[in-house]
Protein backbone atom coordinates (compact mmCIF):
# COMPACT_ATOMS: atom_id res chain seq x y z
CA UNK A 1 0.00 0.00 0.00
CA UNK A 2 2.85 2.42 0.86
CA UNK A 3 4.61 1.61 -2.42
CA UNK A 4 1.48 2.49 -4.40
CA UNK A 5 1.19 5.84 -2.60
CA UNK A 6 4.81 6.67 -3.38
CA UNK A 7 4.40 5.90 -7.06
CA UNK A 8 1.12 7.83 -7.11
CA UNK A 9 2.94 10.86 -5.70
CA UNK A 10 5.58 10.48 -8.34
CA UNK A 11 2.93 10.32 -11.01
CA UNK A 12 1.26 13.43 -9.67
CA UNK A 13 4.58 15.27 -9.55
CA UNK A 14 5.31 14.21 -13.11
CA UNK A 15 1.85 15.30 -14.26
CA UNK A 16 2.27 18.70 -12.58
CA UNK A 17 5.72 19.19 -14.10
CA UNK A 18 4.44 18.38 -17.56
CA UNK A 19 1.06 20.10 -17.53
CA UNK A 20 1.26 22.98 -15.08
CA UNK A 21 4.83 24.09 -15.63
CA UNK A 22 4.77 26.83 -18.26
CA UNK A 23 7.79 25.85 -20.35
CA UNK A 24 7.17 22.10 -20.52
CA UNK A 25 3.50 22.75 -21.21
CA UNK A 26 4.35 24.89 -24.21
CA UNK A 27 6.76 22.23 -25.49
CA UNK A 28 4.21 19.45 -24.95
CA UNK A 29 1.51 21.41 -26.75
CA UNK A 30 3.85 21.89 -29.70
CA UNK A 31 4.64 18.17 -29.71
CA UNK A 32 0.97 17.21 -29.48
CA UNK A 33 0.05 19.60 -32.30
CA UNK A 34 2.75 18.17 -34.58
CA UNK A 35 1.93 14.54 -33.71
CA UNK A 36 -1.79 15.22 -34.16
CA UNK A 37 -1.19 16.84 -37.54
CA UNK A 38 0.95 13.90 -38.65
CA UNK A 39 -1.43 11.18 -37.45
CA UNK A 40 -4.55 13.02 -38.57
CA UNK A 41 -3.14 13.67 -42.01
CA UNK A 42 -2.26 9.99 -42.45
CA UNK A 43 -5.80 8.95 -41.47
CA UNK A 44 -7.30 11.47 -43.89
CA UNK A 45 -4.94 10.48 -46.69
CA UNK A 46 -5.68 6.78 -46.33
CA UNK A 47 -9.44 7.19 -46.08
CA UNK A 48 -10.20 10.16 -48.32
CA UNK A 49 -7.06 10.52 -50.43
CA UNK A 50 -8.86 9.33 -53.58
CA UNK A 51 -10.96 12.49 -53.52
CA UNK A 52 -7.82 14.46 -54.42
CA UNK A 53 -7.18 12.45 -57.60
CA UNK A 54 -7.60 14.03 -61.02
CA UNK B 1 -16.94 -51.44 -53.17
CA UNK B 2 -16.17 -49.78 -49.84
CA UNK B 3 -12.94 -48.39 -51.27
CA UNK B 4 -14.66 -46.63 -54.13
CA UNK B 5 -15.03 -42.89 -53.61
CA UNK B 6 -17.96 -41.09 -55.19
CA UNK B 7 -16.72 -38.75 -57.96
CA UNK B 8 -16.43 -35.02 -57.16
CA UNK B 9 -16.04 -35.26 -53.38
CA UNK B 10 -12.28 -35.04 -53.00
CA UNK B 11 -11.20 -33.14 -56.17
CA UNK B 12 -10.13 -29.50 -55.54
CA UNK B 13 -11.23 -26.90 -58.15
CA UNK B 14 -8.32 -26.18 -60.54
CA UNK B 15 -8.16 -22.36 -60.12
CA UNK B 16 -8.23 -22.47 -56.29
CA UNK B 17 -5.31 -24.87 -56.21
CA UNK B 18 -3.37 -22.59 -58.63
CA UNK B 19 -4.07 -19.54 -56.40
CA UNK B 20 -2.91 -21.43 -53.32
CA UNK B 21 0.27 -22.51 -55.11
CA UNK B 22 1.01 -18.93 -56.29
CA UNK B 23 0.39 -17.58 -52.78
CA UNK B 24 2.78 -20.17 -51.36
CA UNK B 25 5.43 -19.14 -53.90
CA UNK B 26 4.99 -15.42 -53.07
CA UNK B 27 5.18 -16.15 -49.35
CA UNK B 28 8.37 -18.17 -49.31
CA UNK B 29 10.54 -16.48 -51.94
CA UNK B 30 12.91 -14.80 -49.43
CA UNK B 31 15.92 -15.63 -51.59
CA UNK B 32 14.77 -13.26 -54.30
CA UNK B 33 14.01 -10.06 -52.45
CA UNK B 34 14.31 -6.76 -54.33
CA UNK B 35 17.33 -4.53 -53.80
CA UNK B 36 16.39 -1.70 -51.43
CA UNK B 37 16.90 1.99 -52.16
CA UNK B 38 20.07 3.68 -50.84
CA UNK B 39 20.02 4.66 -47.16
CA UNK B 40 20.26 8.40 -47.86
CA UNK B 41 17.11 8.15 -50.04
CA UNK B 42 14.98 6.63 -47.31
CA UNK B 43 12.59 9.58 -47.23
CA UNK B 44 12.97 10.30 -50.95
CA UNK B 45 9.31 10.53 -51.91
CA UNK B 46 8.40 12.68 -48.92
CA UNK B 47 11.35 15.02 -49.49
CA UNK B 48 10.49 15.40 -53.18
CA UNK B 49 6.94 16.41 -52.33
CA UNK B 50 7.46 18.42 -49.14
CA UNK B 51 10.82 20.08 -49.65
CA UNK B 52 10.87 21.87 -53.00
CA UNK B 53 13.74 24.34 -53.46
CA UNK B 54 11.85 27.48 -52.53
CA UNK B 55 13.74 30.72 -53.01
CA UNK B 56 13.23 34.45 -52.72
CA UNK B 57 13.99 36.81 -55.56
CA UNK B 58 14.86 36.20 -59.17
CA UNK B 59 16.40 33.06 -60.56
CA UNK B 60 17.48 32.40 -64.11
CA UNK B 61 19.11 29.14 -65.27
CA UNK B 62 20.35 28.47 -68.75
CA UNK B 63 21.78 25.08 -69.76
CA UNK B 64 23.44 24.62 -73.12
CA UNK B 65 24.31 21.14 -74.32
CA UNK B 66 27.50 21.10 -76.36
CA UNK B 67 27.24 17.44 -77.22
CA UNK B 68 25.50 14.34 -75.92
CA UNK B 69 27.62 14.14 -72.80
CA UNK B 70 28.87 17.63 -72.09
CA UNK B 71 26.88 20.75 -71.19
CA UNK B 72 27.48 24.18 -69.72
CA UNK B 73 25.13 26.09 -67.43
CA UNK B 74 24.77 29.73 -66.50
CA UNK B 75 22.73 30.75 -63.46
CA UNK B 76 21.87 34.18 -62.14
CA UNK B 77 20.34 34.80 -58.75
CA UNK B 78 19.24 38.13 -57.29
CA UNK B 79 17.49 38.37 -53.97
CA UNK B 80 17.81 38.46 -50.22
CA UNK B 81 19.72 35.69 -48.48
CA UNK B 82 18.84 34.72 -44.95
CA UNK B 83 21.60 34.83 -42.34
CA UNK B 84 21.50 32.41 -39.41
CA UNK B 85 20.56 34.33 -36.28
CA UNK B 86 20.06 33.38 -32.65
CA UNK B 87 17.05 35.63 -32.17
CA UNK B 88 13.55 34.94 -33.49
CA UNK B 89 13.91 37.74 -36.06
CA UNK B 90 15.12 36.83 -39.53
CA UNK B 91 18.06 38.79 -40.89
CA UNK B 92 18.38 39.08 -44.64
CA UNK B 93 21.02 40.69 -46.80
CA UNK B 94 20.54 41.41 -50.49
CA UNK B 95 22.83 39.34 -52.69
CA UNK B 96 23.36 38.78 -56.37
CA UNK B 97 25.58 36.17 -57.91
CA UNK B 98 26.34 34.42 -61.15
CA UNK B 99 27.19 30.75 -61.26
CA UNK B 100 29.01 29.02 -64.10
CA UNK B 101 28.62 25.27 -64.38
CA UNK B 102 30.02 22.43 -66.42
CA UNK B 103 28.49 18.95 -66.56
CA UNK B 104 29.84 15.74 -68.01
CA UNK B 105 27.32 12.89 -67.94
CA UNK B 106 28.23 9.43 -69.09
CA UNK B 107 26.48 6.13 -68.19
CA UNK B 108 29.35 5.30 -65.80
CA UNK B 109 30.76 8.70 -64.92
CA UNK B 110 29.17 11.95 -63.90
CA UNK B 111 31.17 15.15 -63.25
CA UNK B 112 29.47 18.34 -62.15
CA UNK B 113 31.23 21.59 -61.30
CA UNK B 114 29.85 24.98 -60.29
CA UNK B 115 31.82 28.19 -59.80
CA UNK B 116 30.27 31.24 -58.17
CA UNK B 117 31.29 34.89 -58.41
CA UNK B 118 31.96 35.03 -54.66
CA UNK B 119 34.77 32.50 -55.09
CA UNK B 120 32.93 29.34 -54.04
CA UNK B 121 33.41 26.10 -55.97
CA UNK B 122 31.08 23.10 -55.77
CA UNK B 123 32.14 19.83 -57.35
CA UNK B 124 30.47 16.42 -57.55
CA UNK B 125 31.73 13.15 -58.98
CA UNK B 126 29.85 9.89 -59.38
CA UNK B 127 31.81 6.99 -60.82
CA UNK B 128 30.38 3.48 -61.32
CA UNK B 129 33.48 1.31 -61.07
CA UNK B 130 31.51 -1.90 -61.61
CA UNK B 131 27.81 -2.80 -61.74
CA UNK B 132 27.79 -3.09 -57.95
CA UNK B 133 30.44 -0.67 -56.74
CA UNK B 134 30.30 3.08 -57.17
CA UNK B 135 32.26 6.00 -55.77
CA UNK B 136 30.73 9.39 -55.07
CA UNK B 137 32.63 12.49 -54.03
CA UNK B 138 31.58 16.05 -53.40
CA UNK B 139 33.44 19.14 -52.33
CA UNK B 140 32.64 22.76 -51.46
CA UNK B 141 35.68 25.01 -51.56
CA UNK B 142 35.71 28.64 -50.41
CA UNK B 143 38.22 31.41 -49.85
CA UNK B 144 37.37 31.59 -46.15
CA UNK B 145 39.70 29.47 -44.00
CA UNK B 146 38.26 26.31 -42.40
CA UNK B 147 35.02 26.60 -44.37
CA UNK B 148 35.84 24.12 -47.15
CA UNK B 149 34.35 20.62 -47.02
CA UNK B 150 34.86 17.39 -48.88
CA UNK B 151 33.37 13.91 -48.68
CA UNK B 152 33.85 10.56 -50.43
CA UNK B 153 31.29 7.72 -50.41
CA UNK B 154 31.86 4.13 -51.45
CA UNK B 155 28.59 2.35 -52.24
CA UNK B 156 28.23 -1.38 -52.70
CA UNK B 157 24.98 -2.84 -54.05
CA UNK B 158 24.29 -6.45 -53.21
CA UNK B 159 21.42 -8.72 -54.29
CA UNK B 160 19.04 -7.58 -51.57
CA UNK B 161 21.16 -5.13 -49.60
CA UNK B 162 23.24 -2.00 -49.94
CA UNK B 163 26.15 -0.77 -47.87
CA UNK B 164 27.97 2.54 -47.83
CA UNK B 165 31.19 3.85 -46.36
CA UNK B 166 31.64 7.58 -45.97
CA UNK B 167 34.84 9.54 -45.32
CA UNK B 168 34.83 13.30 -44.92
CA UNK B 169 37.21 16.04 -43.94
CA UNK B 170 37.40 16.87 -40.27
CA UNK B 171 37.90 13.13 -39.62
CA UNK B 172 34.32 12.26 -40.39
CA UNK B 173 33.67 8.52 -40.83
CA UNK B 174 30.31 6.94 -41.43
CA UNK B 175 28.85 3.63 -42.55
CA UNK B 176 25.34 2.50 -43.33
CA UNK B 177 23.66 -0.75 -44.27
CA UNK B 178 20.16 -1.43 -45.58
CA UNK B 179 18.65 -4.90 -46.06
CA UNK B 180 15.40 -6.05 -47.64
CA UNK B 181 13.65 -8.23 -45.10
CA UNK B 182 10.41 -8.87 -47.00
CA UNK B 183 9.36 -7.79 -50.51
CA UNK B 184 7.93 -4.61 -48.98
CA UNK B 185 9.99 -3.98 -45.83
CA UNK B 186 13.63 -3.00 -45.52
CA UNK B 187 15.59 -2.28 -42.35
CA UNK B 188 18.71 -0.18 -42.03
CA UNK B 189 21.34 0.97 -39.60
CA UNK B 190 24.05 3.62 -39.63
CA UNK B 191 26.98 4.72 -37.49
CA UNK B 192 29.18 7.78 -37.68
CA UNK B 193 32.14 9.26 -35.85
CA UNK B 194 33.61 12.74 -36.12
CA UNK B 195 37.17 13.29 -34.96
CA UNK B 196 36.92 17.07 -34.99
CA UNK B 197 34.04 17.32 -32.50
CA UNK B 198 34.70 13.93 -30.90
CA UNK B 199 31.12 12.82 -31.42
CA UNK B 200 29.71 9.50 -32.49
CA UNK B 201 26.23 8.28 -33.18
CA UNK B 202 24.17 5.32 -34.23
CA UNK B 203 20.84 5.24 -36.01
CA UNK B 204 18.19 2.78 -37.16
CA UNK B 205 15.66 3.07 -39.93
CA UNK B 206 12.84 1.14 -41.55
CA UNK B 207 10.95 1.59 -44.77
CA UNK B 208 7.72 -0.08 -45.85
CA UNK B 209 6.67 0.36 -49.45
CA UNK B 210 3.72 -0.85 -51.51
CA UNK B 211 2.26 0.30 -54.83
CA UNK B 212 -0.03 2.71 -53.01
CA UNK B 213 2.08 4.07 -50.15
CA UNK B 214 5.53 4.50 -48.66
CA UNK B 215 6.16 4.78 -44.93
CA UNK B 216 9.61 5.38 -43.48
CA UNK B 217 10.93 5.95 -39.99
CA UNK B 218 14.36 6.81 -38.63
CA UNK B 219 15.77 7.29 -35.13
CA UNK B 220 19.28 8.31 -34.21
CA UNK B 221 21.25 8.70 -31.01
CA UNK B 222 21.74 12.38 -31.86
CA UNK B 223 18.15 12.76 -30.70
CA UNK B 224 16.52 12.79 -34.09
CA UNK B 225 13.25 11.02 -34.85
CA UNK B 226 12.00 11.32 -38.43
CA UNK B 227 8.83 9.70 -39.75
CA UNK B 228 7.33 10.13 -43.19
CA UNK B 229 4.31 8.82 -45.04
CA UNK B 230 3.44 9.22 -48.72
CA UNK B 231 0.16 8.13 -50.28
CA UNK B 232 0.37 7.63 -54.04
CA UNK B 233 -3.19 8.57 -54.90
CA UNK B 234 -2.62 8.22 -58.63
CA UNK B 235 0.20 8.47 -61.18
CA UNK B 236 -0.15 12.25 -61.14
CA UNK B 237 -0.99 12.92 -57.50
CA UNK B 238 0.85 12.20 -54.25
CA UNK B 239 0.00 13.29 -50.73
CA UNK B 240 2.79 13.36 -48.17
CA UNK B 241 3.24 13.95 -44.48
CA UNK B 242 6.32 14.05 -42.30
CA UNK B 243 7.25 14.41 -38.65
CA UNK B 244 10.66 15.54 -37.40
CA UNK B 245 11.48 15.64 -33.69
CA UNK B 246 14.77 16.25 -31.95
CA UNK B 247 14.37 15.29 -28.31
CA UNK B 248 17.75 16.75 -27.33
CA UNK B 249 16.93 20.22 -28.61
CA UNK B 250 13.16 19.90 -28.18
CA UNK B 251 12.37 21.04 -31.71
CA UNK B 252 9.41 19.43 -33.44
CA UNK B 253 7.85 20.00 -36.86
CA UNK B 254 5.19 18.14 -38.80
CA UNK B 255 4.19 19.03 -42.33
CA UNK B 256 1.53 17.90 -44.77
CA UNK B 257 1.66 18.50 -48.48
CA UNK B 258 0.63 17.54 -51.97
CA UNK B 259 2.42 17.01 -55.27
CA UNK B 260 0.58 17.25 -58.56
CA UNK B 261 2.63 16.20 -61.60
CA UNK B 262 0.64 17.23 -64.67
CA UNK B 263 1.55 17.38 -68.34
CA UNK B 264 2.33 21.09 -68.45
CA UNK B 265 3.21 21.79 -64.84
CA UNK B 266 4.22 20.46 -61.46
CA UNK B 267 2.59 21.97 -58.38
CA UNK B 268 3.70 21.29 -54.80
CA UNK B 269 2.32 22.79 -51.66
CA UNK B 270 2.61 22.20 -47.94
CA UNK B 271 1.65 23.48 -44.54
CA UNK B 272 3.45 22.72 -41.30
CA UNK B 273 2.73 22.71 -37.59
CA UNK B 274 4.59 26.03 -37.10
CA UNK B 275 2.04 27.74 -39.32
CA UNK B 276 4.36 28.10 -42.30
CA UNK B 277 2.85 27.46 -45.75
CA UNK B 278 4.79 27.05 -48.98
CA UNK B 279 4.01 26.44 -52.63
CA UNK B 280 6.16 25.79 -55.67
CA UNK B 281 5.02 25.81 -59.28
CA UNK B 282 7.02 24.78 -62.35
CA UNK B 283 5.16 25.54 -65.55
CA UNK B 284 6.38 24.29 -68.90
CA UNK B 285 5.81 27.18 -71.27
CA UNK B 286 7.50 25.57 -74.23
CA UNK B 287 9.97 22.78 -74.97
CA UNK B 288 12.95 23.44 -72.68
CA UNK B 289 11.45 26.62 -71.21
CA UNK B 290 10.12 26.45 -67.66
CA UNK B 291 8.62 29.20 -65.56
CA UNK B 292 8.97 28.89 -61.78
CA UNK B 293 6.98 30.51 -58.99
CA UNK B 294 7.90 30.02 -55.35
CA UNK B 295 6.18 31.23 -52.20
CA UNK B 296 6.79 30.67 -48.50
CA UNK B 297 4.78 32.46 -45.83
CA UNK B 298 5.54 32.34 -42.11
CA UNK B 299 3.06 34.52 -40.26
CA UNK B 300 4.60 33.81 -36.87
CA UNK B 301 8.04 35.12 -37.79
CA UNK B 302 6.56 37.67 -40.23
CA UNK B 303 8.80 36.22 -42.95
CA UNK B 304 7.35 36.35 -46.46
CA UNK B 305 9.33 34.96 -49.37
CA UNK B 306 8.23 35.18 -52.96
CA UNK B 307 10.35 34.24 -55.91
CA UNK B 308 10.07 33.83 -59.63
CA UNK B 309 12.39 32.40 -62.22
CA UNK B 310 12.96 30.95 -65.62
CA UNK B 311 14.94 27.87 -66.64
CA UNK B 312 16.03 27.31 -70.21
CA UNK B 313 17.38 24.02 -71.47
Amino acid sequence: MADNLISLDRLKAFWHSQVHHEQTRAHNMKLLRAAGLFAGSILLMRNYGDLMAI
Amino acid sequence: MAGLVPPGTTTIPADASKAAHTKAEEKTDYMNLPCPIPFEELHREALMSLKPETFEGLRFDFTKGLNQKFSLSHSVFMGPTELPSQSAETIKIPTAHYEFGANFIDPNLMLIGRMLTDGRLNARVKWDLTDNLSVKANAQLTNEPHMSHGMVNFDYKGKDYRSQLQIGNGSLFGASYIQSVTPHLSLAGEIFWTGQHLKSGIGYAARYETDKMVAAGQVASTGMVALSYVQKVSEKVSLASDFMYNYMIGDVTASVGYDYILRQCRLRGKIDSNGCTAAYLEERLNMGLNFILSAEIDHKKKDYKFGFGLTVG
